[in-house]
């Protein structure tokens, strides 16, 4: 296509969207709604697996012995650990070791570690296990055990994670589907009541010789402006909910972490582009074909 | 330039439009299509532009197999033509200049190219002073001038009219009717449907007459028709 009909060809998507102002802006806000409701599920997701990551990376299964205890003590407690036959290897974590780990964790914020002494942290095991089926057992063996103050076994929640993060993803798909669906619908609309107010012009392209496409590429960039402007504005709304939201989490407890603004802002423009663009030309397409007699 | 063989078309809902025709129409002719209204006239215009297709036989035009053309080869055809409806058909939010370029536009035609053809086109119909205007502050039979101007600014090598004179008043009807006589004798091909008696009666061109889906005359310098006369029940 020569450069000269591709700028006729944007100019005439532009007007075409400006001069259906009523039906363009409804067009935009279905868009932008449906676009913030895809936004707080990929919020939720992206999130989801965020933590999931985390938890992965940690240690499966942790003993933690009651600080108070001595060397002795603790010998036995390692005992009973090695005896374990579902135990494939575990390693030993001392105080200090596991001191360095909480400050690298705190990151920045490990003045707040200050003032406290070298054994504020207590010993530990990180244990693998040959079976996972057994972690119940071992978990439930391991607590029973002299000194033993807790153990941890984060499976356990990364299975519950997994498991929600299953069932957001299946509802995001399902949601997303109805709003672009209808988001789609509207768009379809407005394009034709465009080929309708142009159906002269149509007619007359039709008889000096334009091609099919000549016809129907601004229609189709009508179609797609609508979607970009919507997903747009969703982009700028989804932006401000979660800059609210992560000051509000960091504020509380850090039960959660969120991924940062910029990161999850990546994903957005990518997602929200394509989607945009995707539902517009479908949009425009689906009139197209179905008034657009060319 | 344009021949039709053996062409029948009916219509879905039955109608029998046009029943074994043949015609031949040569570079440079002039020709009249007359007949009342529902006797073919615009339905032998439909098949030469494609807009309907032949429910048997072939129609050429322009070197073009017409009948067989592909879908996607419609428009190429069409821009070897120029056509004139009888209302007008001009853009109301275009101008003037606007309204003969953007048939070169649709062509893809070079900026050049049109800064040349469109005043060109413009002078030829005695409308070079009115390039700024809109179709709107335009008297009826300037209207027509433009299409016209549209018609040929891609240079075809037939121009078809449709009742062009169908919504002007005598006087104007003659002009536009010298104007495609002179566009004739410039050498393009000029086929025009029409229904008006004293004009094809006038101006001794080729005549066609169609009746009830058959050509019942075709005839070098003729007359609108005797078939009238025959037909006084009704008049």
């Amino acid at each position: 296509m020569k450069l000269r009909t591709t700028k006729y060809i944007f100019k005439e998507g532009l007007i075409n969207a400006y001069r259906n102002k009523l039906m363009s802006l409804a067009s935009v806000s279905v868009v932008t709604a449906s676009m913030i409701v895809l936004g707080l599920f990929l919020i939720i997701s992206i999130n989801l697996k965020y933590n999931i990551q985390k938890l992965e990376q940690q240690p499966q299964m942790q003993v933690y012995c009651d600080p108070e205890l001595d060397d002795e003590q603790i010998k036995v407690i390692e005992q009973a650990i090695k005896n374990d036959a579902r135990v494939k290897k575990y390693t030993y974590v001392s105080k200090k070791e596991a001191l360095e780990k909480m400050k690298e964790m705190l990151g920045e914020d490990q003045d707040v570690l200050e003032g406290l002494g070298d054994d504020f942290m207590p010993v530990s095991f990180i244990i693998e296990l040959n079976n996972l089926k057994d972690a119940k057992g071992v978990v439930e063996a391991f607590k029973l055990i002299e000194g033993v103050s807790n153990v941890r076994y984060s499976q356990e929640r990364i299975d519950i994670l997994i498991k929600i993060a299953t069932w957001v993803q299946v509802g995001n798909i399902v949601l997303t589907i109805i709003l672009l669906a209808v988001a789609m619908f509207i768009i379809s609309n407005t394009i034709k009541l465009t080929v309708f107010a142009r159906r002269k012009e149509i007619n007359i392209m039709k008889y000096i010789g334009a091609t099919d496409w000549f016809i129907r590429w601004p229609f189709i960039v009508e179609g797609v402006v609508i979607g970009l402007v919507g997903a747009a504005i969703g982009f700028l709304a989804i932006s401000i909910i979660y800059a609210l939201l992560s000051s509000k989490v960091s504020e509380g407890i850090n039960i959660i972490s969120l991924v940062s603004l910029r990161e999850l802002q990546i994903v957005v423009t990518y997602t929200f582009a394509l989607v945009g663009i995707v539902i517009g030309s479908l949009g425009s397409a689906v009139s197209i074909r179905k008034y657009l007699h060319v | 330039m344009v021949e039709f063989r053996s062409v029948t078309k009916i219509y879905p809902n039955g109608t029998l439009a046009l029943s074994d025709v043949n015609i031949n129409i040569n570079k440079g002719e002039f020709v009249f299509i007359v007949g009342q209204s529902g006797s073919g006239k615009s339905t032998m215009l439909k098949l030469i532009l494609k807009e309907e297709d032949p429910t048997s036989g072939e129609v050429f035009v322009n070197g073009y197999n017409v009948s067989a053309l592909k879908r996607k080869e419609i428009p190429y055809l069409r821009r070897s033509l120029g056509v004139v409806f009888q209302d007008f058909r001009l853009l109301p939010n275009k101008t003037v200049y606007e309204n003969v370029a953007f048939a070169m536009q649709v062509t893809e035609a070079l900026p050049k190219e049109m800064r040349r053809q469109v005043p060109m086109s413009l002078a030829l119909v005695g409308l070079s002073k009115k390039a700024n205007m809109y179709p709107g502050q335009l008297s009826g039979g300037e209207q027509q001038r433009v299409a016209l101007a549209r018609a040929l600014v891609n240079n075809p090598s037939l121009l078809i009219a449709d009742e062009p004179t169908g919504n002007l008043d005598p006087e104007t009807s003659w002009e536009i009717m010298k104007l495609l006589s002179e566009i004739n004798c410039r050498g393009t091909t000029v086929i025009v449907a029409t229904h008006e008696k004293s004009i094809v009666d006038a101006m001794k061109k080729r005549v066609i007459a169609i009746d009830k889906g058959t050509i019942v005359r075709d005839q070098k310098k003729g007359q609108y028709g005797d078939e009238i006369k025959n037909n006084q029940i009704y008049i």
